[in-house]
Protein backbone atom coordinates (compact mmCIF):
# COMPACT_ATOMS: atom_id res chain seq x y z
CA UNK A 1 0.00 0.00 0.00
CA UNK A 2 1.11 3.49 -1.00
CA UNK A 3 1.89 5.86 2.31
CA UNK A 4 0.74 8.74 0.48
CA UNK A 5 -1.59 8.77 -2.45
CA UNK A 6 -3.33 11.82 -4.51
CA UNK A 7 -6.36 10.60 -6.46
CA UNK A 8 -7.89 13.26 -9.55
CA UNK A 9 -6.53 16.24 -7.32
CA UNK A 10 -7.51 19.73 -8.58
CA UNK A 11 -6.69 22.78 -6.54
CA UNK A 12 -7.95 26.17 -8.15
CA UNK A 13 -7.08 29.77 -6.77
CA UNK A 14 -9.78 32.86 -7.70
CA UNK A 15 -13.38 32.94 -9.03
CA UNK A 16 -14.47 34.15 -12.43
CA UNK A 17 -11.43 36.07 -14.43
CA UNK A 18 -9.18 34.97 -11.72
CA UNK A 19 -9.20 32.13 -11.38
CA UNK A 20 -6.36 29.60 -11.76
CA UNK A 21 -6.13 26.05 -12.05
CA UNK A 22 -2.75 25.30 -10.07
CA UNK A 23 -3.37 21.36 -10.28
CA UNK A 24 -5.44 19.42 -12.81
CA UNK A 25 -6.51 15.91 -12.15
CA UNK A 26 -3.18 14.77 -10.23
CA UNK A 27 -2.46 10.99 -9.68
CA UNK A 28 0.09 10.14 -7.42
CA UNK A 29 1.61 7.84 -4.96
CA UNK A 30 4.87 6.97 -3.38
CA UNK A 31 5.94 4.13 -1.29
CA UNK A 32 7.99 3.18 2.38
CA UNK A 33 11.85 2.98 1.16
CA UNK A 34 11.57 4.79 -2.33
CA UNK A 35 12.83 8.78 -3.34
CA UNK A 36 10.46 10.09 -5.63
CA UNK A 37 11.71 13.59 -7.24
CA UNK A 38 8.96 15.79 -8.70
CA UNK A 39 10.03 18.02 -11.26
CA UNK A 40 9.18 21.26 -13.04
CA UNK A 41 10.15 24.87 -14.05
CA UNK A 42 8.54 27.47 -11.19
CA UNK A 43 5.23 28.00 -11.28
CA UNK A 44 4.48 24.92 -12.61
CA UNK A 45 2.53 24.08 -9.28
CA UNK A 46 5.05 22.12 -7.58
CA UNK A 47 4.81 23.98 -4.09
CA UNK A 48 1.21 23.89 -4.41
CA UNK A 49 0.87 19.79 -4.99
CA UNK A 50 3.69 20.03 -1.56
CA UNK A 51 1.11 21.98 0.39
CA UNK A 52 -1.64 19.46 -0.29
CA UNK A 53 0.64 16.39 0.15
CA UNK A 54 1.47 18.06 3.75
CA UNK A 55 -2.04 18.27 4.66
CA UNK A 56 -1.03 22.42 4.73
CA UNK A 57 -4.05 23.18 2.61
CA UNK A 58 -7.17 21.48 1.07
CA UNK A 59 -7.83 20.36 -2.34
CA UNK A 60 -10.78 21.89 -4.27
CA UNK A 61 -11.51 18.26 -5.62
CA UNK A 62 -10.19 14.65 -5.26
CA UNK A 63 -8.74 11.90 -2.35
CA UNK A 64 -5.53 12.64 -0.16
CA UNK A 65 -4.67 9.26 1.30
CA UNK A 66 -2.44 8.96 4.15
CA UNK A 67 -1.67 5.28 5.15
CA UNK A 68 -5.02 4.81 3.37
CA UNK A 69 -6.90 7.47 5.36
CA UNK A 70 -8.68 10.38 3.34
CA UNK A 71 -7.00 13.54 5.05
CA UNK A 72 -8.62 15.49 2.52
CA UNK A 73 -11.92 16.96 5.06
CA UNK A 74 -10.12 16.90 8.04
CA UNK A 75 -10.03 19.38 10.69
CA UNK A 76 -7.34 21.80 11.16
CA UNK A 77 -6.88 20.19 14.39
CA UNK A 78 -6.11 16.79 12.90
CA UNK A 79 -4.16 17.79 10.28
CA UNK A 80 -2.03 19.84 12.45
CA UNK A 81 -1.85 16.53 14.34
CA UNK A 82 -0.99 14.35 11.19
CA UNK A 83 1.81 17.47 10.15
CA UNK A 84 3.46 16.67 13.65
CA UNK A 85 3.39 12.89 13.75
CA UNK A 86 3.36 11.52 10.01
CA UNK A 87 4.75 14.01 7.57
CA UNK A 88 8.66 15.59 8.06
CA UNK A 89 9.08 18.75 6.06
CA UNK A 90 12.69 20.13 4.94
CA UNK A 91 12.12 23.43 3.45
CA UNK A 92 13.61 25.28 1.10
CA UNK A 93 15.97 28.33 3.51
CA UNK A 94 16.14 25.34 5.54
CA UNK A 95 14.01 27.40 7.93
CA UNK A 96 15.38 26.05 11.76
CA UNK A 97 14.06 28.47 14.36
CA UNK A 98 17.34 31.40 14.70
CA UNK A 99 16.62 31.17 18.53
CA UNK A 100 16.88 27.54 19.03
CA UNK A 101 20.13 25.60 19.08
CA UNK A 102 19.75 22.56 16.83
CA UNK A 103 19.23 20.36 20.20
CA UNK A 104 16.22 22.44 21.31
CA UNK A 105 14.65 22.36 17.81
CA UNK A 106 14.37 18.49 18.58
CA UNK A 107 13.02 19.36 22.41
CA UNK A 108 10.70 22.00 20.92
CA UNK A 109 9.02 18.35 19.59
CA UNK A 110 9.33 17.03 22.65
CA UNK A 111 7.45 19.74 24.26
CA UNK A 112 4.47 18.96 21.09
CA UNK A 113 4.97 15.27 21.05
CA UNK A 114 5.56 12.85 24.04
CA UNK A 115 5.95 9.70 22.30
CA UNK A 116 7.09 7.97 19.48
CA UNK A 117 9.98 10.48 18.63
CA UNK A 118 13.13 9.06 17.62
CA UNK A 119 15.45 7.38 20.57
CA UNK A 120 18.77 8.99 21.59
CA UNK A 121 20.88 6.11 20.40
CA UNK A 122 18.67 6.43 16.94
CA UNK A 123 19.27 10.12 17.02
CA UNK A 124 23.25 10.07 17.26
CA UNK A 125 23.69 7.93 14.68
CA UNK A 126 21.46 9.86 12.57
CA UNK A 127 23.46 12.78 13.72
CA UNK A 128 26.28 11.28 12.99
CA UNK A 129 25.61 10.19 9.52
CA UNK A 130 24.76 13.73 8.86
CA UNK A 131 27.62 14.84 10.38
CA UNK A 132 26.31 17.42 12.50
CA UNK A 133 26.80 15.54 15.85
CA UNK A 134 29.43 17.86 16.99
CA UNK A 135 26.93 20.83 16.04
CA UNK A 136 23.74 20.45 18.28
CA UNK A 137 25.09 23.49 20.70
CA UNK A 138 24.66 25.34 18.04
CA UNK A 139 23.10 28.13 16.34
CA UNK A 140 21.43 28.24 12.76
CA UNK A 141 23.41 31.53 12.19
CA UNK A 142 27.06 29.80 13.22
CA UNK A 143 26.20 26.74 10.66
CA UNK A 144 27.29 26.96 6.79
CA UNK A 145 24.17 26.35 4.64
CA UNK A 146 25.14 22.49 4.48
CA UNK A 147 25.46 22.28 7.90
CA UNK A 148 21.78 24.22 8.36
CA UNK A 149 20.61 21.61 5.51
CA UNK A 150 21.10 18.50 7.55
CA UNK A 151 20.08 19.95 10.56
CA UNK A 152 16.63 20.70 8.92
CA UNK A 153 16.57 17.05 7.77
CA UNK A 154 17.32 15.61 11.12
CA UNK A 155 14.62 17.92 12.56
CA UNK A 156 12.13 16.71 10.45
CA UNK A 157 13.02 13.14 10.90
CA UNK A 158 13.13 13.39 14.55
CA UNK A 159 9.21 12.81 15.09
CA UNK A 160 9.82 9.81 12.98
CA UNK A 161 7.50 10.83 10.39
CA UNK A 162 6.57 7.92 7.69
CA UNK A 163 6.69 10.72 4.63
CA UNK A 164 9.56 13.12 3.99
CA UNK A 165 8.73 16.13 2.01
CA UNK A 166 10.79 18.55 1.10
CA UNK A 167 10.93 21.56 -1.14
CA UNK A 168 13.94 22.67 -3.18
CA UNK A 169 16.74 21.02 -0.97
CA UNK A 170 19.45 21.82 -3.35
CA UNK A 171 18.53 25.21 -4.35
CA UNK A 172 21.58 26.38 -3.09
CA UNK A 173 24.30 23.73 -2.75
CA UNK A 174 27.07 22.91 -5.39
CA UNK A 175 27.42 19.79 -7.12
CA UNK A 176 29.42 17.98 -4.52
CA UNK A 177 27.35 18.81 -1.76
CA UNK A 178 24.01 18.41 -4.46
CA UNK A 179 25.72 14.34 -4.39
CA UNK A 180 26.01 14.02 -0.83
CA UNK A 181 22.63 15.31 -0.08
CA UNK A 182 20.90 13.18 -3.20
CA UNK A 183 22.74 10.29 -1.10
CA UNK A 184 21.56 11.06 2.07
CA UNK A 185 17.72 11.23 1.18
CA UNK A 186 18.61 7.51 -0.80
CA UNK A 187 20.15 6.37 2.15
CA UNK A 188 17.31 7.19 4.41
CA UNK A 189 14.80 6.25 2.06
CA UNK A 190 16.49 2.88 2.54
CA UNK A 191 17.79 2.50 5.72
CA UNK A 192 14.54 4.14 7.99
CA UNK A 193 11.64 2.94 5.31
CA UNK A 194 10.62 6.79 4.51
CA UNK A 195 8.61 7.93 1.37
CA UNK A 196 10.66 10.79 0.35
CA UNK A 197 9.55 13.17 -1.90
CA UNK A 198 11.68 15.74 -3.33
CA UNK A 199 10.45 18.83 -5.48
CA UNK A 200 13.19 20.28 -6.82
CA UNK A 201 14.22 21.23 -10.33
CA UNK A 202 17.45 20.53 -10.06
CA UNK A 203 17.87 17.25 -12.77
CA UNK A 204 21.12 16.80 -10.56
CA UNK A 205 19.01 14.45 -8.11
CA UNK A 206 17.41 12.52 -10.76
CA UNK A 207 20.08 10.00 -10.47
CA UNK A 208 19.14 9.11 -6.73
CA UNK A 209 15.39 9.07 -7.44
CA UNK A 210 13.16 5.45 -8.28
CA UNK A 211 10.72 7.50 -9.45
CA UNK A 212 10.20 10.91 -11.12
CA UNK A 213 7.31 13.24 -11.83
CA UNK A 214 7.07 15.62 -14.29
CA UNK A 215 4.82 18.85 -13.68
CA UNK A 216 3.73 21.39 -16.50
CA UNK A 217 1.06 24.23 -15.84
CA UNK A 218 -0.85 22.24 -13.29
CA UNK A 219 -0.34 18.66 -14.85
CA UNK A 220 1.85 15.78 -13.94
CA UNK A 221 3.11 13.09 -15.93
CA UNK A 222 4.88 10.15 -14.65
CA UNK A 223 8.22 9.80 -16.06
CA UNK A 224 9.97 6.84 -14.46
CA UNK B 1 7.43 28.71 28.06
CA UNK B 2 10.51 26.71 26.75
CA UNK B 3 10.16 29.21 23.42
CA UNK B 4 9.80 32.24 25.61
CA UNK B 5 12.50 31.65 27.42
CA UNK B 6 15.19 30.17 24.52
CA UNK B 7 14.22 33.55 22.70
CA UNK B 8 14.86 35.52 25.49
CA UNK B 9 17.84 34.06 26.02
CA UNK B 10 18.97 34.29 22.81
CA UNK B 11 17.77 37.70 22.15
CA UNK B 12 19.29 39.56 25.17
CA UNK B 13 19.73 42.79 23.89
CA UNK B 14 16.05 43.40 22.22
CA UNK B 15 14.50 41.67 25.18
CA UNK B 16 16.59 43.45 27.65
CA UNK B 17 15.36 47.01 26.18
CA UNK B 18 12.14 45.60 26.84
CA UNK B 19 12.32 45.22 30.58
CA UNK B 20 14.23 48.17 30.49
CA UNK B 21 10.89 50.32 30.29
CA UNK B 22 8.75 47.99 31.96
CA UNK B 23 11.20 48.78 34.95
CA UNK B 24 11.29 52.13 34.16
CA UNK B 25 7.52 52.04 34.14
CA UNK B 26 7.13 50.10 36.93
CA UNK B 27 9.89 52.02 39.09
CA UNK B 28 7.60 55.51 38.28
CA UNK B 29 3.85 53.88 39.26
CA UNK B 30 5.95 52.86 42.61
CA UNK B 31 7.47 56.20 43.50
CA UNK B 32 3.86 57.93 42.50
CA UNK B 33 1.85 55.60 44.12
CA UNK B 34 3.80 55.86 47.25
CA UNK B 35 3.90 59.57 47.24
CA UNK B 36 -0.20 59.85 46.44
CA UNK B 37 -0.32 57.08 49.52
CA UNK B 38 2.26 59.21 51.73
CA UNK B 39 0.52 63.00 51.29
CA UNK B 40 -2.84 61.34 51.10
CA UNK B 41 -1.62 59.96 54.26
CA UNK B 42 0.07 63.13 55.91
CA UNK B 43 -3.60 65.01 55.19
CA UNK B 44 -5.79 62.33 57.19
CA UNK B 45 -3.04 60.75 59.49
CA UNK B 46 -4.92 62.37 62.45
CA UNK B 47 -7.88 61.25 61.77
CA UNK B 48 -7.35 57.81 60.79
CA UNK B 49 -5.87 57.65 64.44
CA UNK B 50 -9.17 58.99 66.19
CA UNK B 51 -10.68 56.58 63.81
CA UNK B 52 -13.43 59.27 63.18
CA UNK B 53 -16.40 57.77 61.73
CA UNK B 54 -18.96 61.15 61.71
CA UNK B 55 -17.95 65.33 62.77
CA UNK B 56 -20.15 67.64 63.96
CA UNK B 57 -19.35 71.25 62.53
CA UNK B 58 -20.77 74.60 61.84
CA UNK B 59 -22.77 74.34 58.79
CA UNK B 60 -21.66 77.19 57.69
CA UNK B 61 -18.23 76.39 58.01
CA UNK B 62 -18.18 74.46 54.23
CA UNK B 63 -17.14 71.12 55.90
CA UNK B 64 -14.10 72.66 57.65
CA UNK B 65 -13.25 71.93 60.62
CA UNK B 66 -10.37 75.29 60.80
CA UNK B 67 -13.27 77.75 60.16
CA UNK B 68 -15.84 75.75 62.11
CA UNK B 69 -17.13 77.35 65.63
CA UNK B 70 -19.74 75.76 67.62
CA UNK B 71 -21.30 77.95 70.59
CA UNK B 72 -22.99 77.08 73.90
CA UNK B 73 -25.74 76.98 72.11
CA UNK B 74 -25.14 74.85 68.94
CA UNK B 75 -23.73 72.58 71.97
CA UNK B 76 -27.16 72.71 74.38
CA UNK B 77 -28.55 69.56 73.09
CA UNK B 78 -25.45 67.25 73.05
CA UNK B 79 -25.36 64.07 75.03
CA UNK B 80 -21.91 63.10 74.50
CA UNK B 81 -20.46 58.99 74.94
CA UNK B 82 -17.37 57.48 75.27
CA UNK B 83 -17.11 57.53 71.56
CA UNK B 84 -17.42 61.48 71.11
CA UNK B 85 -14.81 64.29 71.61
CA UNK B 86 -14.82 68.15 71.37
CA UNK B 87 -12.28 69.60 69.59
CA UNK B 88 -10.56 72.75 68.97
CA UNK B 89 -8.80 73.88 65.70
CA UNK B 90 -6.70 76.77 64.92
CA UNK B 91 -3.60 77.02 62.54
CA UNK B 92 -1.02 78.07 64.66
CA UNK B 93 2.85 79.06 63.97
CA UNK B 94 5.06 77.82 66.44
CA UNK B 95 8.23 79.61 67.53
CA UNK B 96 11.13 78.87 69.91
CA UNK B 97 14.30 81.47 69.97
CA UNK B 98 16.51 78.36 69.17
CA UNK B 99 14.42 76.48 66.46
CA UNK B 100 12.95 76.41 62.86
CA UNK B 101 9.45 77.78 63.18
CA UNK B 102 7.05 75.34 62.32
CA UNK B 103 3.30 75.93 60.58
CA UNK B 104 1.15 73.47 62.89
CA UNK B 105 -2.37 73.19 63.85
CA UNK B 106 -3.37 73.62 67.33
CA UNK B 107 -5.84 70.67 68.14
CA UNK B 108 -7.85 71.46 71.49
CA UNK B 109 -8.81 68.24 73.56
CA UNK B 110 -10.24 67.38 76.72
CA UNK B 111 -8.77 65.53 79.40
CA UNK B 112 -11.60 62.78 79.78
CA UNK B 113 -12.18 62.40 76.33
CA UNK B 114 -10.75 59.50 73.80
CA UNK B 115 -8.66 61.72 71.66
CA UNK B 116 -6.68 62.18 74.32
CA UNK B 117 -6.36 58.79 75.71
CA UNK B 118 -5.65 57.26 72.37
CA UNK B 119 -2.64 59.42 71.56
CA UNK B 120 0.39 57.75 70.93
CA UNK B 121 3.56 58.96 72.79
CA UNK B 122 6.75 58.16 71.55
CA UNK B 123 8.34 60.01 73.83
CA UNK B 124 7.38 62.17 77.17
CA UNK B 125 4.03 62.16 78.84
CA UNK B 126 0.57 63.79 77.66
CA UNK B 127 -0.18 67.37 78.71
CA UNK B 128 -1.87 67.52 82.15
CA UNK B 129 -2.07 71.43 82.68
CA UNK B 130 -3.10 74.49 79.87
CA UNK B 131 0.22 75.69 78.91
CA UNK B 132 1.64 72.23 78.26
CA UNK B 133 1.66 70.40 75.01
CA UNK B 134 2.19 67.20 73.17
CA UNK B 135 3.42 67.63 69.33
CA UNK B 136 3.95 65.94 66.07
CA UNK B 137 7.18 64.00 65.53
CA UNK B 138 7.72 65.88 63.16
CA UNK B 139 8.90 69.06 65.90
CA UNK B 140 11.32 66.15 67.13
CA UNK B 141 12.85 65.86 63.32
CA UNK B 142 13.13 69.81 63.32
CA UNK B 143 14.80 69.43 66.61
CA UNK B 144 12.94 70.38 68.94
CA UNK B 145 13.05 68.50 72.26
CA UNK B 146 10.98 68.05 75.44
CA UNK B 147 11.05 70.72 78.00
CA UNK B 148 11.09 72.68 75.05
CA UNK B 149 8.77 76.57 75.14
CA UNK B 150 6.82 76.85 72.18
CA UNK B 151 5.01 80.49 71.61
CA UNK B 152 2.17 80.29 68.96
CA UNK B 153 0.76 83.16 66.45
CA UNK B 154 2.98 85.94 68.39
CA UNK B 155 1.18 85.41 71.95
CA UNK B 156 2.46 85.95 75.48
CA UNK B 157 1.71 82.90 76.46
CA UNK B 158 3.92 79.74 75.96
CA UNK B 159 3.66 76.12 75.65
CA UNK B 160 6.26 73.81 77.69
CA UNK B 161 6.35 70.39 74.87
CA UNK B 162 5.89 67.44 77.49
CA UNK B 163 6.15 64.73 74.83
CA UNK B 164 6.16 64.06 71.26
CA UNK B 165 3.14 61.43 69.64
CA UNK B 166 3.09 59.71 66.17
CA UNK B 167 0.88 59.97 63.71
CA UNK B 168 -0.51 63.13 64.29
CA UNK B 169 -0.94 65.28 61.06
CA UNK B 170 -3.90 66.62 59.22
CA UNK B 171 -3.48 69.04 55.77
CA UNK B 172 0.32 67.82 55.96
CA UNK B 173 0.43 70.46 58.86
CA UNK B 174 2.06 68.18 61.78
CA UNK B 175 -0.33 69.06 65.23
CA UNK B 176 0.32 70.65 68.50
CA UNK B 177 -2.12 68.79 70.88
CA UNK B 178 -2.74 71.01 74.01
CA UNK B 179 -6.53 72.25 76.31
CA UNK B 180 -9.61 73.25 74.92
CA UNK B 181 -8.97 76.03 77.01
CA UNK B 182 -5.92 77.08 75.29
CA UNK B 183 -7.56 76.38 71.93
CA UNK B 184 -10.15 79.35 73.57
CA UNK B 185 -7.70 82.12 74.51
CA UNK B 186 -5.61 81.32 70.95
CA UNK B 187 -9.33 82.26 69.39
CA UNK B 188 -9.41 85.10 71.44
CA UNK B 189 -12.12 87.62 70.79
CA UNK B 190 -15.04 85.05 69.95
CA UNK B 191 -17.49 84.59 72.65
CA UNK B 192 -19.55 81.56 73.99
CA UNK B 193 -17.27 79.34 71.49
CA UNK B 194 -16.69 75.57 73.26
CA UNK B 195 -14.98 73.90 69.76
CA UNK B 196 -14.81 73.96 66.35
CA UNK B 197 -16.39 70.08 66.13
CA UNK B 198 -17.76 67.00 67.67
CA UNK B 199 -15.85 64.01 66.58
CA UNK B 200 -17.27 60.67 67.10
CA UNK B 201 -16.93 56.86 66.66
CA UNK B 202 -19.89 55.98 66.01
CA UNK B 203 -20.71 55.82 62.38
CA UNK B 204 -24.72 56.03 63.38
CA UNK B 205 -23.55 59.19 65.34
CA UNK B 206 -25.88 62.55 64.77
CA UNK B 207 -26.21 66.40 65.76
CA UNK B 208 -27.53 68.73 63.74
CA UNK B 209 -29.16 71.83 66.90
CA UNK B 210 -29.25 74.93 66.39
CA UNK B 211 -25.97 75.91 64.08
CA UNK B 212 -24.67 72.07 64.07
CA UNK B 213 -24.09 69.83 61.10
CA UNK B 214 -23.15 66.19 61.36
CA UNK B 215 -21.47 64.81 58.33
CA UNK B 216 -19.76 61.70 57.21
CA UNK B 217 -15.42 61.49 57.52
CA UNK B 218 -15.84 60.70 53.91
CA UNK B 219 -17.48 63.85 53.02
CA UNK B 220 -15.15 65.42 55.38
CA UNK B 221 -11.70 64.48 54.01
CA UNK B 222 -12.77 64.98 50.77
CA UNK B 223 -13.49 68.59 51.39
CA UNK B 224 -10.08 68.85 53.00
CA UNK B 225 -7.97 72.07 51.30
CA UNK B 226 -6.21 70.22 48.26
CA UNK B 227 -6.98 66.63 49.21
CA UNK B 228 -9.23 65.41 46.26
CA UNK B 229 -7.69 67.71 43.44
CA UNK B 230 -4.06 66.18 44.79
CA UNK B 231 -5.54 62.64 45.00
CA UNK B 232 -7.29 63.09 41.30
CA UNK B 233 -3.67 64.10 40.15
CA UNK B 234 -1.68 61.08 41.22
CA UNK B 235 -4.76 58.61 40.27
CA UNK B 236 -4.58 60.27 36.37
CA UNK B 237 -1.04 60.01 36.36
CA UNK B 238 -0.54 56.29 37.57
CA UNK B 239 -3.51 56.04 35.07
CA UNK B 240 -1.68 57.09 31.86
CA UNK B 241 1.14 55.17 32.90
CA UNK B 242 -0.31 51.49 33.20
CA UNK B 243 -1.44 52.82 29.92
CA UNK B 244 1.51 53.68 28.33
CA UNK B 245 3.03 50.64 29.72
CA UNK B 246 0.15 48.32 27.72
CA UNK B 247 0.83 50.49 24.79
CA UNK B 248 4.59 49.53 24.72
CA UNK B 249 4.28 46.39 25.62
CA UNK B 250 1.33 45.56 23.40
CA UNK B 251 3.72 47.28 20.23
CA UNK B 252 6.68 46.13 20.85
CA UNK B 253 5.30 42.12 21.16
CA UNK B 254 3.29 43.08 17.88
CA UNK B 255 6.42 43.95 15.93
CA UNK B 256 8.44 41.17 17.33
CA UNK B 257 5.18 38.80 16.61
CA UNK B 258 5.66 40.73 12.79
CA UNK B 259 8.79 39.79 12.83
CA UNK B 260 8.50 36.22 13.38
CA UNK B 261 5.57 35.33 11.57
CA UNK B 262 7.96 33.18 9.24
CA UNK B 263 8.95 31.26 12.15
CA UNK B 264 5.50 30.90 13.43
CA UNK B 265 4.63 29.71 9.85
CA UNK B 266 7.41 27.27 10.14
CA UNK B 267 5.98 25.61 13.25
CA UNK B 268 2.77 25.23 12.33
CA UNK B 269 4.08 23.86 8.85
CA UNK B 270 5.62 21.23 11.50
CA UNK B 271 2.20 20.59 13.46
CA UNK B 272 3.03 23.10 16.41
CA UNK B 273 -0.40 23.90 17.70
CA UNK B 274 -1.13 27.34 17.60
CA UNK B 275 -2.09 27.35 21.22
CA UNK B 276 1.75 26.36 21.66
CA UNK B 277 2.95 29.69 20.16
CA UNK B 278 -0.06 31.68 21.41
CA UNK B 279 1.13 30.32 25.40
CA UNK B 280 4.82 31.47 24.28
CA UNK B 281 3.40 34.90 23.34
CA UNK B 282 1.48 35.42 26.79
CA UNK B 283 4.47 33.63 28.96
CA UNK B 284 7.18 36.07 27.16
CA UNK B 285 5.27 38.39 28.23
CA UNK B 286 4.47 37.75 31.53
CA UNK B 287 8.40 37.23 31.79
CA UNK B 288 9.26 40.60 30.94
CA UNK B 289 7.14 41.90 33.01
CA UNK B 290 7.75 40.15 36.12
CA UNK B 291 11.59 41.01 35.31
CA UNK B 292 11.24 44.25 34.74
CA UNK B 293 8.72 44.51 38.14
CA UNK B 294 11.23 42.65 40.32
CA UNK B 295 13.84 45.31 39.37
CA UNK B 296 11.43 48.55 39.63
CA UNK B 297 10.50 47.06 43.00
CA UNK B 298 14.22 46.40 44.61
CA UNK B 299 14.92 49.65 43.01
CA UNK B 300 11.89 51.61 44.89
CA UNK B 301 12.59 49.42 47.84
CA UNK B 302 16.48 51.13 47.54
CA UNK B 303 14.45 54.77 47.02
CA UNK B 304 12.60 54.56 49.79
CA UNK B 305 16.01 54.05 51.90
CA UNK B 306 18.08 56.24 50.72
CA UNK B 307 15.00 59.13 50.59
CA UNK B 308 14.73 61.22 53.38
CA UNK B 309 11.72 61.32 56.00
CA UNK B 310 10.70 64.67 55.17
CA UNK B 311 10.00 63.04 51.70
CA UNK B 312 6.23 62.00 52.21
CA UNK B 313 6.74 58.84 51.10
CA UNK B 314 4.60 55.32 51.90
CA UNK B 315 6.04 52.20 50.38
CA UNK B 316 3.03 49.81 51.58
CA UNK B 317 2.08 46.42 50.42
CA UNK B 318 -0.80 47.25 49.00
CA UNK B 319 1.43 49.20 46.55
CA UNK B 320 3.78 46.67 45.69
CA UNK B 321 0.30 44.32 45.39
CA UNK B 322 -1.22 46.49 43.36
CA UNK B 323 0.99 47.80 41.33
CA UNK B 324 2.48 44.21 40.67
CA UNK B 325 -1.05 43.02 39.69
CA UNK B 326 -1.79 46.13 37.39
CA UNK B 327 1.08 45.64 35.91
CA UNK B 328 0.91 42.16 34.97
CA UNK B 329 -2.26 42.47 33.82
CA UNK B 330 -1.31 45.12 31.54
CA UNK B 331 1.26 42.55 30.08
CA UNK B 332 -1.47 40.05 29.24
CA UNK B 333 -3.75 42.39 27.93
CA UNK B 334 -1.15 43.43 25.80
CA UNK B 335 0.58 40.48 24.75
CA UNK B 336 -3.46 39.13 23.46
CA UNK B 337 -3.21 41.79 20.71
CA UNK B 338 -0.91 40.02 18.45
CA UNK B 339 -2.58 36.63 19.66
CA UNK B 340 -5.38 37.06 16.68
CA UNK B 341 -2.13 37.46 14.03
CA UNK B 342 -0.48 34.39 15.87
CA UNK B 343 -4.50 32.18 15.43
CA UNK B 344 -4.26 33.61 11.37
CA UNK B 345 -0.64 32.54 9.98
CA UNK B 346 -0.94 30.01 7.36
CA UNK B 347 1.65 27.58 7.89
CA UNK B 348 1.07 26.89 3.92
CA UNK B 349 3.38 30.54 4.09
CA UNK B 350 6.76 28.44 4.93
CA UNK B 351 6.31 26.56 0.81
CA UNK B 352 8.34 28.31 -1.37
CA UNK B 353 10.26 30.99 1.01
Amino acid sequence: MAVIELKNVQKVYGTGAAEVQALKQIDFKANEGKVVLIMGPSGAGKSTFLTIAGSLQKPTSGQVYINGEDIANISAKQSNALRLNQIGFVLQAYNLIPFLTVKEQFELVDHVKKQGNLDQAIMDKLLEQLGIAGLINKYPSELSGGQQQRAAIARALYANPKILLADEPTASLDSKNVDEVGQLFKNLAQNYQKAVILVTHDPRLEKYADHIYEMMDGEMIKKQ
Amino acid sequence: MFLAIKEIKREKLRYGLIILMIFLISYLIFILSSLAVGLASENTQAIESWDAKQVVLNKNANVSMSQSLLTKDDLSKTKLTKNEALLGQTPVVAKNSNRPQVSAQFIGVKKDQFIYDDQELIAGRKAKKDREVVVDQAFQTKGYKLGDKLELNGSANKYRIVGFVKNAKINIAPIIYGSLASWRKLRQGMPNIKASAIISRNANYSYNHANSKTYPIAQFIKKLPGYTAQNMTFQLMIGFLFVISLIIIAVFLYILTMQKMHNFAVMRAQGIPSRTLVAATVSQSVILVVVGVIIGLAAMWLTAKVLPAAVPMSFTPQIILSGTCGMLLTGIIGSLIPVRSILKVDPAKAIGE
